[in-house]
């Protein structure tokens, strides 16, 4: 109100004040009208009244001259003093009454010259009346009488009568007179009031209309304002076209009701471009447009707004939605034009009628619009010349750079001519010679040639005839021995009859000669039979017979066969056939025999105390012979060479347990016939471990020695594949739970349990609690109930049937969906440590009693109505913990701030923390010893850490703190704001966060595998970022990590690995790019020392040229992997190079 | 030359195609990616390389090239662009100075990169600037570069002495708290680089082209080496930064680069404009 009297003008529109002023003015006159009809009313009123008493009065007079009269008359009848009393009232009342009677007409002359005349007669009356009476007390009566009779009274008498008459009738028709005036006064008054009244409705009509018209108005002003506002909102900021466009036309569309738009921009050249829309249906026409060309190019010219109205359906493109189309009935076009040009135009279609205030506010905006695209044209083209300005700037830095080194180069060169001249000419003469040289060393070289090619003939001759040789000797040997035989065998009859000495005529000494020769004999048809062998098997001569063989009998054969005899030597000699072996092979059973023959006679033969066994087992694939004895044991060396023809590990063995060196060379080839093989495992010392492996079935194509070597490759692969998966137990039948009826927000819990009695124990609880409670008996099960069901809590067993419960943890904690649910394991063995590491709330072994459960349901409960944040802060010095709790005060944050290790630990206990900042030095013990104790505590779980110390690090207290904590802040300055800033990121971080190729990392890394369970990896890396995601890649899947930050360390991890064999170093990822010693020179060094000769080295480079990979094999990788890693491949090439 | 070349247009087009065979010779031989340069500022160094060899043409250039491996070598030296100066825009070393390094304090163990690091005078500035500030003892350096020759002379970090009394003044102009003479003995000419220095820099040749990230590090600093290269790779490059930088690491480019028109540029906030310095930010 202040402001609007504060601004000059009138205060309302000339018509309402008009309005208002012939109101007042038709209130002031009513007002009058009736205060004068009131008071000509009341002045009638008071005439009426005056005459009316006047008349009163008048007849009071004449009734009191009657009075007297009478009196006078009965007094002079009688002359009774007492018939005078009438009359002396009479007369004593006529004067007062007269008085009144004047009183009454003082403003009315003509009445009073009645009064006085009436007085006059009255008084002569009065006197005529006293004269009588005055006589007849006198005793006069005659005279009296005569008196009387002279009609003096009467004449008196009528006079009065007379003029009373007359006075009345003067008032009477003056009453009369007064009375019409004062009706029609009243009369009057009415009329006008009726009047006013009418004019005052209808100047009330006249100003509810103006102020309705008024309203109207400004509603239409408001909306076009908002309008203005709302687009001027809209545009606002650095948008591009494209974002304009769609702003501008989603926002007009909204605010104008219409169901379909699009904007179009000049484009240059009278073209016109639609840059965005508004529900425009697919494939929409008229991309561009021309001036002039359809309504909107028209438009755009006139530079005005086009309304189109019932329009033909088959005029325009449908509106269409998800359930249906339809044409619009009206259609608005309007160009955005500033300064007389059109920068652009909008198009609008309604459902409905408009009017005319959308126009109205198209036409009003659209300066605005043209201006934003206009704006943000020019916008574009700034940044558009911006960089080219930034390119042309990088361009000539670029020359100037070139140009520098250009002088450089010149200054170089000028320098360097100098001295090349010189040299020159010196080279001129040193060419001369050289060139004389050179001849010489090509005629010699042709001669070289010549010998060499002569050479090479030669070569090729003795190779062909080396293979005949070879072929001549098998035959040689396959007749020779034959020949041999045949007269051994005489022989050998001869000298055991010899030795019999059936005849008892031979000495004692003579027949201990016929045994000797009998022995020797054996011995040499034994070497004779095996030489046979062998040079039958190597000229391809022999033929296989397969037919079903029972196992149990093979077995049973050989053990009747090398019973006796290692019973013989004082060692046990037990057979068996493991259940679940398949009953039958089919092979050539003489063979079999014959190479299980061999190998049990080796083992018996090599062993001196212990037992030798012979074990037979059975997969998909093939059966096993193992021959396992607990013998002198075979040098790894040695390995290969025991199975080549006359060589045997120790030259010495042959002679002190005899045999001739062929046996195994015969069975290895045997087996390759029989399309197996046979592998040793030995430890000198501990005895050795042959195992034969056969197909069920003999392959009919035996003979290819290809498919015998292939076979490694198959067997390698089916021992992995059949290791791999974890037995799969079957699940118990699934227990009843109340997935069926779960309630929406309703809390819930999750057992993944496959105990099914331990399962209904922890359900029972659960519901006791107030929870749902939902069982799933396997780990996936349990994972998918997880994602799907979100509980508000999980137990979890870690012994489950298909996979660990530590891996469901590791896979709920990072699925971004769940990692939020508290998780209690429970379990009978001791993964506490991997399992709070993990992110489990809790730990609990089994058998775990009532209360525990109950405790470990409570301790779920508080973790799931921790609202607000908890921060533990851990700091010796009282001003700084406060000044880090004043730091990171914020809403919803909890900080808990204790002095102590100790009360560190006990705050751990009591509840969970979702972040720990902590000092290093502390009063009780070190921040180092506090992070492991947490580590250990089985009944702690562990925030992500921040370490904030004052304490200056050596690399090695960092790597320790890295296995603990996430972050590393030194107290410095800058500190505080990058504490706050690694304090805000944990408590907000969702894994989601983390880079894709780390994320994909932790979900590889999931379950065991046997080819890293138990191995030590040596990771020589020098990035922290790598060892910690190639650490959490390789440990779940059972592999020991060992960090080396550089060569040096490599090399040093190495030299102590192999000083205790349990430390042994399977394998190493080496880093090329390290300090100190780089990756190549560290690979060199290793492939330097005969032990580390073999030991896999795969590099890890992020070089991805295939030079550089072959720089990295030329430097002693076993193979290489590029950077960024890729988890699977890494992961396979680990297991093709971890020795088996 | 230039006018010999350009004289009509079959001349220029056969340019074009020799110099996209010659690139591509380049790559497939030698594994060097200069497709990603900027096509100008690479066609007068192989402008210059052609009157420097003695070359008629391009083509001629391809033949040696295939032919003579070491020809490569030396070729090499023309396609990049090995110059540079110790404590180069002191106002930039002031600046990590005063503003970059107060943050670096707070990190145990620093590491830090020096992409494209030519013959290694921008290394030993850093290094020396860290020594100063007290951190080089808990950094790395890693400093890399396409060109072999380049890093020995990195390697060895012996300069010419004439060169000396311009990097003493900028080492002064950059705040330098020390004398510059403390770092190299000057002998015979020239000057060598306190060996104590390269014991935290680890020289490595490494690609931004083609190779990938090494290490998480805390400060980049690639300078007058985005100029070379044209939009493509410029991004790749950011890339690689961001990918390489641990949270809120910083990254120092040249003077007249800037990161504004890259599709990285949102991955980058300004932490000291004026020297283009920035810091990483955390990702939407």
């Amino acid at each position: 109100m202040a402001q609007s009297s504060a601004r000059s003008g009138p205060p309302l529109p000339a018509s309402v004040l008009a309005g208002f002023a012939a109101a007042i003015v038709a209130v002031v006159l009513m007002a009058a009208v009736s205060y004068q009809g009131q008071q000509r009313g009341i002045a009638a009123a008071d005439a009426v009244t005056q005459g009316v008493e006047r008349i009163v009065q008048v007849q009071n007079v004449l009734s009191s001259t009657k009075d007297a009269e009478t009196g006078q008359r009965g007094f002079l009848l009688t002359g009774d003093e007492a018939y005078l009393e009438p009359y002396v009232s009479g007369s004593a009342a006529i004067a007062s009454e007269l008085a009144k009677i004047r009183g009454l007409t003082a403003s009315n002359l003509e009445q009073r010259q009645r009064l006085d005349q009436l007085q006059v007669v009255i008084a002569a009356k009065l006197a005529e009346q006293r004269s009588t009476i005055a006589l007849k007390r006198a005793g006069k009566s005659a005279e009296a009488l005569a008196e009387v009779r002279t009609d003096r009274g009467k004449v008196l008498m009528d006079r009065i009568r007379a003029l009373v008459d007359e006075m009345q009738n003067v008032d009477r028709a003056q009453l009369a007179q007064r009375q019409l005036e004062w009706q029609q006064t009243a009369a009057l008054s009415t009329r006008i009031t009726w009047i006013g009244a009418g004019v005052l409705l209808v100047l009330i009509a006249a100003a509810a209309a103006l102020v309705s018209r008024d309203y109207r108005a400004r509603q239409l002003q408001t909306w076009l304002r908002l309008g203005q506002m709302g687009l001027g909102e809209r545009i606002q900021g650095d948008q591009t076209l494209e974002v304009l466009g769609n702003n501008v036309v989603s926002f007009l569309a909204q605010y104008l009701g219409a169901q379909v738009g699009a904007i179009y921009i000049a484009d240059g050249a009278d073209r016109f471009r639609r840059f965005a829309g508004y529900a425009l249906p697919p494939n929409s026409p008229n991309e561009s447009i021309r001036g002039g060309d359809t309504l909107l190019g028209q438009a755009v010219r006139d530079n005005r707004a086009v309304r189109l109205v019932d329009i033909p359906p088959d005029y325009v493109l449908p509106i269409a939605s998800a359930i249906g189309r339809g044409a619009p009935r009206e259609i608005l076009i309007a160009p955005a034009s500033i300064d007389g040009t059109a920068q652009g135009a909008v198009e609008f279609g309604f459902f409905g009628r408009t009017d005319g205030s959308q126009q109205q506010l198209l036409e009003l905006l659209s300066t605005m619009v043209a201006v934003a695209v206009r704006s943000s044209k020019d916008r574009t083209r700034l940044e558009e010349l911006l960089e080219e300005t930034q390119r042309q700037a990088e361009e000539l830095q670029s020359q100037q750079e070139e140009l520098r080194v250009n002088n450089e180069e010149l200054d170089e060169q000028s320098r360097a001519l100098k001295e090349s001249q010189a040299q020159m000419e010196s080279q001129q003469v040193e060419l001369e010679q050289t060139n004389a040289q050179l001849e010489e060393q090509t005629q010699m070289l042709e001669h070289q040639k010549e010998t060499l090619s002569k050479q090479q003939e030669l070569l090729v001759e003795r190779a062909a005839d080396l293979e005949r040789a070879n072929l001549y000797k098998s035959q040689f040997l396959a007749n020779m021995s034959h020949e041999l035989r045949t007269p051994l065998n005489s022989t050998l009859i001869l000298a055991k009859i010899l030795g019999d000495n059936k005849d008892g005529n031979l000495t004692e000494q003579q027949v201990k000669f016929a045994h000797t020769i009998s022995t020797a004999g054996n011995d040499l048809l034994a070497l004779i039979n095996d030489v046979l062998d062998l040079s039958k098997i190597e000229a391809g001569k022999i033929d296989l017979k397969p037919e079903a063989v029972r196992i149990a009998k093979a077995i049973d054969d050989q053990s009747k066969l090398f019973q006796p005899q290692a019973e013989k030597r004082g060692i046990k000699f037990s057979a068996a056939v493991l259940p679940g072996t398949a009953d039958t092979i089919v092979t050539d059973p003489q063979r079999l025999g014959q190479i299980l023959k061999n190998l049990c006679s080796n083992a018996v033969k090599f062993t001196e105390r212990g037992e030798v066994t012979l074990k037979v087992s059975s997969d998909a694939n093939a059966i096993y012979f193992n021959v396992s004895d607990t013998g002198v044991g075979i040098p790894e060396s040695q390995h290969r060479n025991i199975f080549e023809a006359f060589q045997q590990a120790d030259g010495s063995i042959h002679r002190k347990f005899g045999g001739t060196g062929l046996g195994l060379s015969i069975s290895r080839d045997l087996a390759h016939r029989l399309g197996g093989q046979i592998t040793l495992q030995s430890i000198p010392g501990q005895g050795s471990v042959f195992t034969l492996r056969l197909p069920h079935v003999l392959p009919v194509e035996s003979e290819d020695p290809t498919a015998a070597a292939a076979q490694p490759e198959v067997k390698r692969n089916a021992v992995i594949e059949s290791a791999a998966p974890k037995p799969r137990r079957p699940a118990p039948a699934q227990i009843e739970d109340d997935r069926a009826h779960l309630q929406p927000h309703a809390r819930c819990i999750l057992v993944i349990e496959d105990d099914a009695a331990f399962a209904g124990i922890l359900r029972d609880l659960a519901r006791e609690m107030n929870y749902q409670c939902v069982v799933t008996h396997s780990a996936s099960d349990g994972l998918l109930a997880a994602t799907e069901l979100r509980p508000s809590a999980i137990l979890l067993d870690v012994n489950l049937p298909d996979y660990s419960g530590l891996g469901v943890l590791g896979q709920l904690k990072r699925n971004p969906i769940t990692r939020h649910i508290p998780v209690h394991i429970t379990s009978v063995a001791d993964h506490s440590q991997g399992a709070l590491e993990l992110g489990a709330v809790g730990y609990a072994l089994k058998p775990v009693s009532r209360e525990q459960l109950v405790d470990a349901l409570r301790r779920l409960e508080t973790k799931l109505s921790q609202g607000v944040r908890r921060v533990l802060v851990v700091e010796d010095d009282e001003r700084q913990r406060d000044s880090i709790r004043e730091l990171l005060t914020m809403a919803d944050l909890h900080i808990t701030a204790v002095e102590s290790g100790g009360k560190a630990l006990v705050a751990l206990r009591s509840m969970t923390f979702d972040c720990m900042v902590m000092d290093l030095t502390l009063p009780d013990f070190s921040g180092f010893e506090l992070l492991e104790r947490m580590a250990e505590q089985e009944d702690v779980s562990v925030p992500p850490v921040i370490v904030y110390t004052g304490r200056a690090l050596s690399a090695d207290d960092e790597q320790k703190l890295r296995r603990f904590s996430k972050s590393i802040i030194l107290k410095d300055a800058r500190s505080p704001e990058r504490l706050l800033d690694e304090v805000t990121l944990f408590l907000h971080q969702v894994e989601s966060a983390l880079p894709a190729d780390r994320q994909r990392m932790l979900k590889m890394a999931r379950d065991q595998d046997v080819a890293f369970e138990g191995r030590r990896i040596l990771v020589v890396e020098d990035d922290v970022r790598n060892i910690f995601a190639l650490t959490s890649l390789l440990e779940p899947k059972g592999a020991q990590v060992q960090i080396a930050r550089n060569g040096h360390e490599a090399l040093g991890a190495l030299a102590k690995s192999t000083a205790r064999d349990a430390d042994r170093i399977d394998l190493v990822l080496m880093d090329v790019m390290m300090p100190e010693m780089d990756g190549f020179t560290a690979m060199r060094e290793i492939r330097k020392r005969a032990e580390w000769k073999r030991l896999p080295i795969i590099a890890l480079t992020a070089k991805a040229m295939q030079d550089d990979l072959e720089a990295c094999m030329a430097a002693g990788a076993n193979d290489y992997i590029a950077k960024p890693l890729d988890v699977e491949k890494l992961l396979s090439l680990i297991r093709v190079w971890m020795p088996k | 030359m230039d006018a010999e070349i350009e004289q009509n247009t079959t001349d220029a087009k056969r340019w074009e195609i020799e110099y996209r065979l010659l690139v591509d010779a380049i790559y497939q031989m030698y594994h060097y990616d200069f497709r990603g340069y900027a096509v100008a500022s690479l066609k007068r160094r192989l402008r210059t390389a052609m009157l420097r060899f003695d070359c008629r043409s391009l083509s001629q250039l391809q033949d040696r090239l295939l032919s003579e491996p070491q020809f490569f070598a030396s070729l090499l030296n023309f396609l990049t662009v090995p110059v540079s100066e110790m404590f180069r825009d002191p106002a930039y070393f002031r600046a990590l100075r005063e503003q970059v390094v107060p943050v670096l304090r707070t990190y145990p163990s620093l590491k830090m990169w020096v992409a494209g690091c030519s013959t290694g005078e921008e290394v030993y500035s850093l290094a020396i600037l860290l020594r100063e500030e007290g951190l080089l003892e808990r950094s790395l350096i890693y400093a890399t570069d396409i060109n072999p020759d380049s890093l020995r002379k990195a390697e060895a970090g012996i300069y010419e002495i004439d060169r000396i009394a311009a990097f003493t003044d900028s080492h002064q102009r950059s705040g330098g708290r020390s004398s510059l003479s403390d770092y190299y003995v000057a002998a015979y000419g020239r000057a060598v680089f306190d060996k104590s220095l390269r014991r935290r820099i680890v020289f490595s040749d490494h690609s931004l082209a083609t190779d990938s990230v090494f290490a998480e590090v805390q400060l980049i600093s690639c300078r007058n080496v985005l100029i070379y290269f044209n939009r493509e790779l410029q991004d790749r490059a950011l890339q690689l930064f961001r990918e390489a930088l641990c949270r809120k690491g910083f990254l120092g480019i040249g003077s007249k680069e800037s990161l504004r028109f890259s599709t990285q540029a949102n991955n980058f906030g300004d932490f000291v404009r004026e020297e283009r310095i920035y810091q990483k930010r955390d990702a939407a």
